[in-house]
């Protein structure tokens, strides 16, 4: 018999796998800034089980732990009976968006970008001096964080790109809104049709994202998927920068965060090491790395919905790097730059970058 | 929640401590056992003197307060069977005091086990029971359970290293049992009585354990059999080698091939295959103890016999031995498991009966567990929605505790009784023992508030 | 003082993005009005200069943000970061609670103190300020 739920249609099998072993507690960031077990991974999975046994209903008072998720994935990394709860969680999101029930941010957020380019309503991006939409082998695609929260690096990353000369060009970007997906909403039709439309004017071959949400959403999702047939490659900054020396180092104790989006979620772990290493001789790896990394606290929306136990979160991120001494904290994601260096306290000297930015400023220093 | 009782609640944690909430409510109704029961809210305590008035107003109340670490308890302990409400411990996270030269640590109670170890580790030492769960079950949790672990037959269980409590009792006086000194025997042994007793007697809100230094060389070993006897024997057989292994642990056929599903170890699927683990300071010294184990091994029919030669297979190894159960729990939507332990020389028997009620309920029984000190786990496999398989799965469980208790053993090696065994109690303990039993409770808690319904002593 | 729904206190100069000034001995105090953090929201974030760092008047010297909302602080005056509300850091929503007293931002050494006339300043001046950017948001 179909279930009237989405989540439970897709998922049923992996709820009732859920052995609640709780193990999950040991990795949930949600769950060790707040240790409120409603809000852990095993929480949500029984909280989903009575509604699939018709205990409770999904409505408005589950948003607090249905929207309270950054996907990040380490529960699913650590689950012994193997229970994909992002996945259930985006599916879950969806049914409660039907029935009703969603938190006001992302219906926002859904709202917002109908009229707008970016989930910021914001009306004009930093403007970068550069021209955009020219032809070019590659296209730089920012991202909203980059484009609105994060100018400083994504400005350095373009100049580092200019210094390599690198043959790209800015387009009129909208969202990639493959956040909605997250969230409980379709991606945006018409957003997707116009970058997809800008990046295909410009003839590039390759497009070179700073964010690896968007390049995870341009590389996976269908709506995207003319770039693939139309022979256009989409990599992440740190995959490109792969081949390239910079011919600069620093003999600063550097360590990395690995975002959620490029480590668990693409399974890229030493590309970005690679590029530090020869950079940084004096590379030091966090307790939690790879893919055990913590979450920083700013994904699914968290950030968005949810943003003092989401600066929480990077707080614990940060003691990580405290711990092992860092003096530079480098990742390849403007969210997580952009939450790390929010939650950052006055007392803590270290700096954090993304990694095409820091390059730059040891560049910019060189010379 | 009662308005009331909710605003007396704030009063004592402030508002962010307190909460009513659905999904608050729905959470604390489980831990990992099978059985749930809604409570009424639930309350974050950060200190002793919090939980002394709370278990004040519970007193006046006449309110059921259980209290709760990472709820990873198997039998039920941290279910609120009778309603009322959680205290929730794991605020209490910190790490008092560690003092190597008194050998001790002073701990809260809701400080991860995990996170104890990893404290210590840089002096060298470590906090031997090693709960399988140790990387989420609280150090609370730990004492009210008398958790045990892989490392039980040498290192003995969590009891072994408690030097003193602070203990808040039901009506919220507050009491310390114990001495810092590494032994004493100043009057009643009140701390034995408290380990293990499930958060039924008083609630601990601060711990004082022994600690030891940490061997530093380890040498594993995997053997495997073709028949259960064999596996059994060999086990018996392991005091006669003179050497008590840090761990020896057995895994069933259903085990390994779960555990292959979850990881790449490419375990060999046979009936029986033995972990075993010799400790020390260096490495001549653990492979000559493992060697002695070894030879035990091969005397008992052995299939293979190998060491583990990286220490990424070691980990893995272990890895997968804790997570086991967990594993297994992909094979049916729902599972039982048990802890039952008997006498070394009663292994062979327990495992052979094991076999014998799967094969007569017609139900799936995997096993695995600590066969060093002859606490196995065997685990029921069943669907959850189907009434003629529960009721095999019922009839499966009550035969096991049979058969352990007709072997010598107990019920529960270390996952104590809670919900899960309460109605087994008497298979195992004396009319008068129970009775006893009874007394206490009733003179530490005349209003049956703490933790009520649970281990079979509501008569 | 209550302004249109909003407390606006009369003694207190305002910057026109909405942030008050007043003295204290030789330094400048400085926060957010009631208007503004009514239409930020949450304060999730004030970015806290280190001590020293040189403002120039009607330039952005720091961040500060809500959930939905990424907004500049300007410095009213020149001069320089003498203190700021170490609180903040941890309880951003002191702001929201409490803007004129226990939210209050920044002390500010001015290079002088004459700078801050420049400032809206009187109840005919505020209302009329606050009155065109109560319409101008409304729109928006």
């Amino acid at each position: 018999m179909p279930s009237k739920y989405e989540f439970e249609e897709k998922f049923r099998d992996q709820v009732l796998r859920c052995s609640r072993c709780g193990f999950c507690q040991a990795v949930c960031p949600v769950f060790g800034a707040t240790l409120r077990p409603a809000l852990n991974a095993r929480g949500k999975m029984l909280l989903l089980k009575e509604v699939m046994d018709g205990k409770i209903d999904l409505n408005d008072e589950l948003i607090e732990t249905l929207f309270q998720c950054t996907t990040c994935a380490s529960c699913y990394e650590n689950c012994p009976s193997g229970v994909n709860v992002p996945e259930i969680i985006k599916a879950a999101r969806k049914d409660m968006v039907k029935a009703g029930s969603c938190h006001p941010a992302f219906k926002g957020m859904n709202e917002v970008l109908d009229k707008y380019t970016n989930i910021y309503a914001e009306d004009e991006p930093e403007d970068f001096e550069r021209e955009k939409n020219q032809a070019a082998e590659n296209v730089y695609f920012v991202g909203c964080v980059g484009l609105y929260r994060e100018d400083e690096s994504t400005s350095a990353t373009l100049d580092l790109l200019d210094r390599l000369r690198v043959n790209y060009t800015l387009i009129d970007e909208v969202c990639c809104s493959g956040v909605l997906e997250d969230v409980g909403y379709p991606i945006k039709d018409h957003l997707a049709r116009k970058n997809i439309e800008s990046i295909l004017a410009t003839g590039a071959k390759t497009v070179i994202t700073g964010c690896p949400y968007c390049s995870r959403t341009f590389n996976n999702k269908p709506q995207y998927a003319e770039l693939k047939e139309k022979g256009v490659k989409v990599v992440h900054v740190t995959q490109f920068l792969q081949g390239f020396d910079f011919g600069v180092t620093t003999d600063k104790r550097v360590t990395y965060h690995d975002p959620c989006d490029l480590g668990r979620h693409c399974g890229i772990y030493e590309e970005p090491r690679n590029t530090i290493r020869k950079i940084a001789p004096n590379f030091v790896e966090m307790a939690d790395n790879r893919k055990n990394a913590l979450c920083c606290g700013a994904g699914g929306g968290v950030r968005g919905a949810y943003a003092k136990n989401s600066i929480a979160m990077a707080r614990r991120r940060l003691d990580q790097a405290e711990a092992v001494g860092a003096e530079i904290i480098l990742t390849e994601c403007n969210s997580c730059v952009h939450n790390l260096a929010n939650a950052k306290l006055r007392k803590q000297k270290f700096r954090i970058y993304n990694t095409p930015q820091f390059i730059n400023e040891l560049m910019d220093a060189a010379e | 929640m009662d308005e009331k009782l909710k605003q007396d609640l704030i009063q004592i944690v402030g508002e962010a401590n307190v909460t009513d909430n659905l999904i608050d409510r729905v959470s604390f109704s489980y831990d990992a056992s099978e059985h749930s029961h809604r409570p009424e809210g639930g309350v974050w305590a950060e200190s002793a003197e919090q939980v002394s008035e709370i278990m004040k107003l519970a007193t006046r109340n006449k309110m059921p307060v259980i209290p709760r670490g990472a709820g990873t308890g198997l039998s039920g302990m941290a279910v609120p069977i009778e309603g009322g409400i959680i205290l929730d411990l794991n605020r209490m996270n910190r790490i008092l005091k560690i003092s190597i030269e008194d050998r001790l640590a002073v701990v809260q109670p809701g400080v991860v086990y995990l996170d104890l170890e990893k404290a210590l580790a840089p002096y060298g030492f470590f906090f031997p029971p090693d709960p399988a769960s140790g990387k989420v079950s609280t150090l609370g949790g730990n004492v009210a359970t008398n958790a045990g672990g892989l490392k039980g037959a040498k290192y003995g269980t969590t009891r072994d290293y408690v030097l003193g409590l602070q203990i808040v009792l039901p009506d919220g006086r507050i009491m310390r049992t114990g001495s810092k000194a590494m032994k004493s025997v100043s009057g009643y042994d009140l701390t034995r009585l408290f380990v293990g007793s499930e958060g039924t007697l008083g609630i601990v809100t601060e711990i004082t354990f022994k600690i030891n230094p940490k061997p530093t060389a380890t040498s594993t070993a995997l053997a495997t059999f073709d028949n259960l006897e064999d596996a059994g024997n060999a086990i018996n057989q392991i005091m006669h080698s003179g050497i008590i292994p840090s761990a020896l642990e057995i895994l069933g056929r259903e085990t390994l091939s779960a555990i292959n599903q979850n990881t790449d170890l490419n375990l060999p699927e046979v009936d029986a295959m033995l972990l075993a683990e010799t400790d020390g300071y260096t490495r001549e010294e653990t492979d000559y103890q493992l060697g002695k184990v070894m030879a035990i091994f091969h005397e008992n029919n052995a299939h293979e016999v190998r060491q583990a030669e990286t220490e990424k297979d070691v980990e893995d190894l272990w890895a997968a031995r804790k997570s086991a159960y967990a594993v297994l729990a992909r094979i049916e939507n729902n599972f039982v498991l048990e802890d039952v332990t008997v006498p070394m020389t009663r292994i062979t028997a327990l495992l052979n009966g094991i076999h014998a009620i799967s094969q007569r309920h017609r139900i799936r029984i995997a096993t695995f567990g600590h066969a060093g000190d002859g606490n196995l786990h065997p685990q029921i496999l069943y669907n959850g929605y189907d009434p003629e398989q529960v009721k095999r799965m019922e009839a499966a469980s009550a035969d096991l505790f049979k058969l352990a208790i007709d072997l010598g053993g107990t019920l529960t090696g270390e996952h104590g009784i809670g919900i899960s065994k309460a109605p087994f109690m008497s298979l195992e303990h004396d009319p008068v023992a129970m009775d006893v039993m009874r007394s206490l409770k009733k003179m530490f808690d005349p209003n049956n508030i703490l933790n009520p319904g649970k281990m079979g002593l509501e008569v | 003082m209550e302004m249109h729904g909003y407390n606006m206190p009369e003694d207190l100069y305002y910057e026109e993005n909405h942030f008050w000034v007043k003295e204290e001995g030789d330094l400048l105090v400085m926060g957010m009005d009631d208007f503004a953090q009514v239409m930020a929201g949450e304060i999730v974030y004030v970015q806290l200069p280190d001590d020293g760092k040189e403002i120039k008047k009607g330039k952005k010297f720091a961040k500060i943000e809500s959930g939905k909302w990424l907004g500049k602080v300007f410095a009213p005056v020149n001069g320089e970061i003498a203190a700021v509300n170490e609180e903040l850091e941890t309880n951003p929503g002191l702001i929201n609670d409490d803007c004129y007293g226990k939210g209050w931002m920044y002390k500010i050494r001015p290079n002088a103190k004459g700078e801050m006339e420049d400032l809206i300043h009187g109840k005919e001046a505020v209302e009329k300020w606050l009155l065109a950017d109560i319409e101008k948001y409304a729109e928006g």
